[in-house]
């Protein structure tokens, strides 16, 4: 299905959400998936596949423990929406030349958007590399990608850094991107848990009708 | 200089007015149209550049039903407004959001439609929420008639008569709308698609476009049903009291949440508001002209105010509170207040020890009226990128993030939130229609689905949780482990360096006015007759009294805002 990138990015705030992310995180979960799908690359349906995969799992098991020596995840796989935005948290470190090491992480795609944030904010590319896969971002928002393992469900190691800009990155080009139906669905459904059963009550008191709307 | 801030431009200007005193809910629910309002913007760079306008499709029966096209050419490209019209029965007429059908139904296309376009089109616009429309439509709206208005107007037209004046003057249009969708909604082109265009610069150009142009099509359309109806008898309506007709607006809650949603474009129209207001108040003196135009201007706002109906019990104080303002505030400028030096400063301090805050607002955008020169540019800066204040500088001292929520949210400091007053409402998205809903957090099982929007609460929030906190010094290592408050930290972030950014007021409270909200919107639009019909629905009219689209070549510039003076409806 074709969507615009207003409606992708609004859907995954809403499923993330729904997911269990909190505000902050979902808001950026949604520009993440956006930002994937602007440059062609499948970020509705990752963001999906992700939440699916993370159903249930509290913040503490998917966030990483600490942040010195190699990040972690004390349930396993690390969330790339959680470590993409602590990640962009140190954004200035990251530009004056900090590599930072992942463990296992899940759907490491997700994290182009918060190294672009990086990038963005401080005027340096930035690089990750993970097994079959190495993605440079550009502070314009574009993206060199290489390798067969770009949209990888898993990783074991991936690494975070500054870089030289790339010679060609691809700018955002995709106006409207086409959606995969059912990974659209699961998003749809992890937005329905964010949306409160109408009563009759609320039917009438919550949208402020009750004098005649049609005079 | 950046784009997105005209607060260090050039012209000298007075100190601007403090956010504690301009983001306060009573206030910001007491704007007014002004110059840089964006249904103004539009039609001043439409005369400018000398947009001209045609109507190559109107294809519509006896009963209304059929397709028109509204074209719009401007110097680089051509916009058209497709207008469906439909047979609707008059018990599925209703404005709420949850309707399902409608007496129009509008699309804003990029570009001049083929016929397959238009086939396409009328299988989508028709169903709004239900439709598709693609990257080539840039709006989605719908209309529903007057019941009061419309079909007195076909009636008296067909019989060879004019509408009723007081009627006219008592509704003030012949269609409402009920909603204008854009910026991506329902597919359509994301603003990042348009918002590079010049013709675009500013803010909702292409909604206000829409709505310009739906404006001549209600007009056409009763003109059109009465010579139907009666070809022997039927007239034109004669162009003054044509000009007394806008189109009308509906909005619900849908709208509220937007501007605390978009802080980095609502700062920008305050700012530029704000300083357009500085910019005049630091002016030395005012020529004879000048204070000419402002009395002018004070008479026709004065007749606005008379025509000003609502039956609300909040509006109508205002509008008693308005109406005795400005007659304070003629007999004042009657009596030398804009002699000497320093006039228009000197006028503000005054209002605001002599006039209400409805009069004080209404006062700021009268100043702003003879000064086109001084302030017009100020509406380019008032678009934003809020994804350029999206990301969360982590390196900030978790110290100065506490400094700058204490001064921001200074009055959230002082709300007791545990009383059931401050806490009263939860904003949730309702999941029959996925629309903003406002409810009660002690009446109904709501909590869980509550929506960011209650930022001084959240900050307070924060406050407690930073207090408590033993780790390290950053922003980045307190948000890693209290992901609660991230949101939160953004939007501080954000009024840090934006002021205008955040409402200074608990928009949860027991006394919360939702239509406080909206009309501070619905004035940045250039909307007026604000006529709230519940606590959280307001209506308005658009676009009354400008110039339609085949008569803007050759009317004043920007002479359409207020009602004109007496003289000239005669």
């Amino acid at each position: 299905m074709i969507f615009s990138l207003n409606e992708v990015e609004a859907m995954g705030r809403r499923a993330a959400r729904g997911a269990g992310l909190n505000w902050g995180h979902a808001e950026e979960a949604g520009k993440a998936a956006r930002w994937i799908a602007a440059h062609g690359l499948p970020g509705a349906e990752l963001l999906a596949e992700l939440l699916s995969r993370n159903e249930g799992l509290s913040h503490h098991d998917v966030a990483p423990a600490a942040t010195d020596g190699i990040w972690q995840a004390p349930g396993g796989r690390l969330c790339p929406l959680i470590t993409g935005a602590a990640l962009s948290d140190r954004a200035g470190e990251i530009a004056s030349g900090h590599a930072f090491e992942l463990g296992a992480t899940s759907f490491p795609l997700l994290l182009a958007p918060y190294a672009a944030a990086i990038a963005r904010a401080t005027g340096t590319a930035v690089e990750l590399t993970w097994e079959g896969a190495r993605l440079v971002v550009t502070p314009k928002g574009g993206l060199a990608a290489e390798g067969d393992g770009v949209a990888a469900r898993d990783a074991e190691r991936v690494t975070c850094r500054g870089a030289n800009s790339p010679s060609a990155a691809a700018p955002a080009g995709i106006a409207h991107p086409d959606v995969d139906g059912s990974a659209w669905q699961r998003l749809v459904a992890f937005a329905q848990i964010t949306y409160a059963p109408a009563t009759e009550s609320s039917r009438l008191a919550g949208a402020g009708a009750g004098i005649t709307d049609n005079d | 200089m950046t784009q997105e801030n005209p607060v260090t431009a050039s012209p000298p200007q007075a100190q601007l007015r403090s956010p504690d005193v301009v983001m306060r809910l009573e206030r910001l629910g007491c704007a007014h149209q002004c110059r840089l309002s964006f249904m103004r913007v539009l039609l001043r760079r439409m005369q400018r550049e000398g947009w001209t306008f045609d109507r190559p499709v109107f294809d519509i029966d006896a009963k209304g039903v059929g397709v028109a096209v509204y074209c719009a050419h401007g110097p680089d490209r051509t916009y058209s407004l497709v207008a469906f019209g439909h047979d609707l029965p008059a018990e599925q007429r209703s404005d709420r959001v949850i309707a399902h059908a409608w007496d129009s139904t509008f699309t804003l296309f990029d570009g001049v439609p083929a016929r397959e376009d238009i086939v396409r089109l009328s299988r989508n616009v028709p169903k709004q929420e239900a439709g598709r429309v693609s990257a080539r439509e840039l709006s989605v709206s719908r209309a529903n008639r007057s019941v009061r208005m419309f079909e007195h107007a076909v009636s008296r037209l067909a019989a060879g008569a004019q509408p009723d004046i007081a009627v006219v003057e008592d509704v003030g249009y012949l269609m409402r709308t009920t909603a204008v969708y854009g910026s991506g909604k329902l597919g359509a082109a994301d603003r990042e698609a348009w918002g590079e265009r010049p013709e675009f610069a500013g803010s909702f150009q292409p909604e206000m476009l829409s709505v310009y142009l739906t404006r001549a099509y209600t007009l056409d359309l009763v003109e059109h049903l009465a010579r139907c109806r009666a070809p022997e008898t039927a007239v034109a309506i004669e162009p003054h009291l044509r000009r007394r007709f806008g189109v009308g607006n509906s909005t619900g809650l849908g709208l509220a949440p937007y501007i605390i949603n978009h802080p980095a474009l609502f700062n920008n129209w305050i700012a530029a508001r704000e300083t357009a207001l500085a910019r005049v108040r630091a002016l030395p003196s005012a020529s004879a002209g000048e204070a000419a135009h402002f009395r002018t201007m004070l008479a026709r706002a004065r007749r606005n105010a008379a025509e000003w109906r609502s039956e609300h019990p909040v509006q109508v104080r205002k509008l008693a509170e308005l109406t005795a303002d400005l007659d304070r505030l003629t007999a004042h400028a009657d009596g030398g207040a804009l002699d000497g030096g320093n006039p228009w400063d000197r006028l503000y301090r005054w209002a605001e020890d002599n006039l209400s805050v409805e009069g004080q607002e209404q006062l700021v955008s009268l100043v702003l009226e003879p000064y086109g020169a001084l302030v017009d540019g100020l509406a380019e800066c008032m678009g934003a990128d809020e994804a350029r204040h999206f990301t969360i500088d982590g390196a900030v001292a978790l110290t100065r993030l506490r400094a700058i929520a204490e001064r921001v949210y200074a009055f959230a400091l002082n709300v007791d939130w545990a009383a059931r007053e401050a806490n009263a409402r939860v904003w949730y998205v309702s999941e029959e229609k996925l629309e903003p809903r406002l409810g009660e957090r002690f009446d109904e099982p709501l909590a869980a689905y509550e929506q960011p929007l209650q930022p001084g609460r959240d900050a307070v929030r924060m406050l407690a949780d930073i207090e408590a906190w033993q780790g390290e010094n950053s922003v980045a290592a307190f948000l890693l482990r209290h992901p609660e408050h991230r949101h939160t930290a953004r939007r501080i972030q954000i009024a840090d360096r934006l002021a205008y950014a955040e409402i200074r007021d608990n928009t949860i409270s027991a006394d919360l006015l939702p239509i406080d909200l909206l009309r501070v919107k619905l004035a940045f639009f250039g909307a007026n007759r604000f006529d709230p019909r519940s606590d959280r629905w307001l209506r308005i009219n658009m676009f009354q009294d400008a110039p339609f689209p085949h008569e803007l070549a050759t009317s004043p510039v920007d002479d359409w805002s207020y009602p004109p003076p007496p003289e000239v409806l005669q």
